[in-house]
């Protein structure tokens, strides 16, 4: 009985809180993303983007409503919505990827690249994106920033509002992954 | 008969001063809306509204997203994360809830709520990714009480 005994105990110790710790959630991401010109500023804020991170497979997966988009103005939401976006043809924008090289025993803060494919206005484009990934607590916090070219997704600007948005837009964001219990 | 001239000059520009900041303000209105006033179109409880969305996110999109609702539900978590504040609504249904990211004035109120107090919650619906999402929530006190 004494010489099974630590095969049980190292098979708890090995099954247990891995089972626990494998995937996790984020359902209050935050994404803002800015677009500068000398003409106008505009900076929109989603504070309900949904991600789920595996820390087994190092898979993420992104998803967020455009409309949950709050901008300053409401003409720029609708301009946003109905003419840039189009969120009655495309709602959603994701992104689905895999962090090259994570290392979730880390405790440090560590940066890694995200390579994966994201999809805004129908139109998927691959992307390597660099972020910060720290760990906490319950489970990680990802933040980072990165640019995305508006023609990349035809998306198309009136020539007369050219000049009020910016070709490039920088989109920040941050993710407080908690366990993700079914 | 001039001194009358500049006077009704006068009146009219500043008729069109007004009448130009009216729309302004109309057009360029702050987004942070305020929903006391506005009727809910729709009032259900917390599962409904989500097995509405899981069943047929379509139809439940052209039904309510963009719509003020108001959803009833038991408080699951209260969070203040990013500087804002936000009530996840559930019932029975475990996996799924309701994100109610609160409009800023409601601070007082909110914190008074408790966890897996029964709540009434009205706001703009957004739509749905695992939970369905509503914007520039308030509470209904008067449902509340």
């Amino acid at each position: 009985m004494n010489k099974i005994l630590p095969y049980f105990l190292l098979l708890f110790t090995l099954s247990g809180p891995q089972k626990n710790s494998k995937q996790f959630i984020a359902r209050q991401g935050q994404i803002t993303f800015f677009s500068y010109t000398s003409v106008e500023n505009i900076e929109a804020n989603n504070n309900q983007v949904l991600s789920i991170f595996d820390s087994e497979t190092n898979d993420i997966a992104v998803n967020m409503l455009m409309r949950a988009f709050v901008f300053k103005k409401d003409l720029m939401y609708e301009h946003f919505n109905e003419s840039y976006i189009e969120s009655d043809l495309y709602p959603k924008a994701t992104f689905e990827g895999k962090i090259i090289d994570f290392d979730k025993n880390n405790t440090q803060i560590q940066t890694k690249i995200i390579r994966g494919k994201l999809t805004i206005h129908g139109i998927s484009k691959q992307i390597d994106i660099k972020t910060t990934i720290e760990k906490t607590a319950l489970g990680y916090t990802m933040s980072g920033e990165f640019n995305v070219a508006v023609s990349d997704f035809r998306i198309k600007i009136p020539p007369i509002l050219a000049n009020n948005i910016a070709k490039t837009i920088s989109i920040k964001f941050r993710f407080q992954f908690q366990p993700y219990e079914e | 008969m001039k001194l009358k001239f500049y006077k009704s000059t006068i009146i009219l520009f500043l008729l069109f001063l007004f009448v130009g900041i009216v729309l302004k303000g109309f057009i360029f209105k702050n987004s942070a809306k305020n929903l006391s006033n506005q009727t809910a179109i729709a009032t259900l409880n917390s599962d409904e509204l989500i097995n509405s969305f899981t069943l047929n996110e379509k139809k439940s999109n052209s039904l309510y997203e963009g719509k003020v609702i108001e959803v009833t539900g038991k408080i699951k978590e209260i969070s203040f994360l990013n500087d804002r504040i936000t009530i996840i609504l559930t019932n029975n249904n475990k996996t799924f809830g309701v994100i109610c990211d609160m409009n800023p004035n409601q601070k007082e109120k909110i914190k008074k709520l408790s966890n897996n107090q029964k709540i009434t919650v009205k706001g703009i619906c957004k739509g749905y990714l695992k939970d369905v999402i509503l914007l520039d929530c308030q509470l209904d006190f008067s449902a509340n009480e």
